[in-house]
């Protein structure tokens, strides 16, 4: 009886979150979806520098890594939407970028020419709907993105330059297709997981998250005091 | 009968002083060209081989889905051309380019009509099943079409193919510059709208010269200096950029002259005055009659 009771009483609240439906959502995805939706005014002129000259210029106005406000951006514009709409959004880890690149100038390639205007400004700013007859060496947002994010990578010969290397796929429902049993514990789920994406297994052990090194933008002062990562240590090697 | 070396030449030599002589035609050979085409800039250095333009063509002309769209491991092996199930393909080629660490670095090239400024292919076409629109488009038009394919010999691209198996409504099929979307306020070809780098650029053609030479002026290391499209065959509406020569991405090195005008200047020098029938059949009946009198005294023996 008691028993029972405890039961019933551990449901209410349960049940009381069923009722008000509120999912849970992460606050940064959120953020970042709703950051996406916003387009911003054109800029139509800007400022013709350089390469070297644009990174000068980003150091003498102390640019760093410190300042990378945004850590995610979702990039699902609508501005590309508008057009076609034929793959997932892309996530792209800005903050995780700027630590690796380490030169803002590298993406940040041009500046507004008002020289009250921010030292960098969002792609979607300057690069907008394709073939603007106004502007017609101006290359759209689309194009923007595809001819950065491909060149670094193939230039660094590091990151994905396969279209699902960045655009998620369509995630079928797993329920259906994974059978795990009641009340599984940590092991049986990574060894369902492991049966179909073994080769993404292969890869999780070449990252950060297994070998617990590379690049720390968010740690104080970027500090990489970690002995004991799961890769180094056998008793955390599970 | 005989001709004699003498009278053979001096019945040539009378016919080529006719044709020295004949009037001045004043029918000069005038370009048809529209004034402001469209066009389509295709940047070599920027296709990433992806064959999404082949996708979106094969979608918005209600054409079958290419072979293998999402899987670009064999499709290159073999060298392939627009056909009556692709308005467009894209092709690899190993050119010599090698990269920092000496691998050989590819370069895709998409074919399709080039939608010349004078094409070859409506000059040849005696139906005028072909034309060329003042959006630059070489359209056909399949209701006038006899299915003589003269267009496809015509074509210096080797473009226009034809519908072999369809024994009843054959047409010639080819790139349609996707006139029903271009046509209309701020439409853009399928290819060019897919396109995840912007290697083709759509635009007016004389925009698109200014902005390829303006490309090739600051990035002299990434090109080749030369717009093909620009001049060959008297200008093309689709033109390419590249940074390895031409000819090693089957885009043939062609004259500038465009196709039309010799072949247009020869067919109406020709006919003008109907001057080349009349001395026809002047040197005929003339043959005819000196036939007739050296003929007729050797009978008489009866040999
Ligand atoms: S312009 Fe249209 S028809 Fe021509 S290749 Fe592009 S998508 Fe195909
Ligand atoms: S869609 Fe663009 S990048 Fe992809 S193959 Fe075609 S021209 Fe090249």
């Amino acid at each position: 009886m008691i028993k029972k009771i405890m039961v019933c009483a551990c449901l209410i609240p349960f049940l009381a979150g069923v009722c008000t439906a509120e999912v849970w959502k992460a606050p940064d995805q959120e953020q970042a979806r709703e950051r996406a939706k916003e387009t911003v005014p054109f800029i139509k002129e800007y400022k013709d520098d350089c390469q070297i000259s644009r990174r000068i210029c980003l150091m003498d106005a102390g640019i760093s890594l410190d300042d990378v406000s945004t850590v995610y951006f979702l990039l699902d514009s609508p501005i590309i939407k508008e057009r076609e709409d034929h793959y997932e959004p892309v996530r792209f880890a800005h903050k995780r970028h700027a630590a690796l690149v380490d030169d803002c100038s590298k993406c940040h390639h041009f500046r507004p020419k008002d020289e009250d205007a921010l030292e960098t400004t969002r792609c979607s700013a300057c690069h907008q709907d394709s073939f603007n007859p106004e502007y017609p060496e101006r290359i759209g947002l689309k194009a923007a993105y595809h001819q950065q994010c491909m060149e670094c990578h193939q230039q660094e010969a590091k990151g994905p330059v396969d279209c699902t290397g960045c655009h998620l796929k369509h995630v079928p429902d797993h329920k259906e297709l994974v059978k795990l049993p009641d009340n599984p514990d940590p092991i049986q789920v990574t060894q369902a997981c492991l049966e179909c994406h073994d080769t993404q297994g292969e890869d999780m052990l070449k990252t950060a998250h297994w070998l617990w090194r590379g690049p720390s933008p968010y740690t104080t002062g970027h500090r990489k005091d970690i002995l004991h990562g799961k890769g180094t240590t056998a008793l955390n090697n599970f | 009968m005989q001709i004699t070396r003498r009278h053979f030449f001096g019945v040539m030599g009378a016919a080529g002083a006719s044709v020295a002589v004949r009037p001045p035609t004043g029918h000069a050979w005038q370009s048809k060209a529209p004034p402001d085409p469209f066009g389509c800039l295709v940047d070599l250095t920027r296709c990433v081989g992806c064959r999404k333009c082949e996708e979106a063509c094969a979608e918005v002309n209600g054409l079958p889905e290419p072979e293998r769209v999402n899987c670009q491991c064999t499709i290159f092996e073999k060298d392939r051309r627009p056909d009556h199930d692709a308005y467009t393909v894209v092709n690899r080629y190993y050119t010599g380019k090698v990269d920092e660490f000496d691998k050989p670095v590819p370069t895709y090239a998409k074919v399709q009509c080039m939608h010349c400024q004078d094409p070859a292919c409506v000059s040849a076409c005696i139906v005028g099943a072909l034309t060329k629109d003042e959006t630059g488009t070489v359209r056909y038009d399949v209701t006038r079409c006899i299915g003589c394919r003269y267009c496809m010999v015509a074509c210096p691209f080797e473009i226009p193919a034809y519908e072999y198996h369809d024994p009843i409504t054959p047409k010639v099929m080819k790139c349609t510059f996707c006139y029903d979307r271009i046509s209309k306020q701020g439409g853009v070809p399928g290819c060019a709208t897919i396109c995840p780098t912007e290697a083709i650029t759509f635009g007016r053609r004389e925009t698109l010269l200014e902005v390829a030479k303006k490309r090739l002026k600051e990035n002299p290391a990434r090109y080749l200096p030369h717009i093909y499209g620009e001049k060959e065959v008297g200008g093309t509406s689709w033109m390419y950029l590249s940074g390895v020569p031409f000819e090693q991405v089957n885009l043939p090195a062609l004259p500038e002259t465009p196709s039309p005008k010799l072949s247009e200047t020869v067919q109406h020098s020709l006919f003008t005055y109907l001057w080349s029938p009349i001395l026809l059949f002047g040197v005929l009946g003339g043959l005819m009659a000196w036939f007739n009198k050296n003929d007729n005294p050797p009978d008489k023996g009866g040999a």
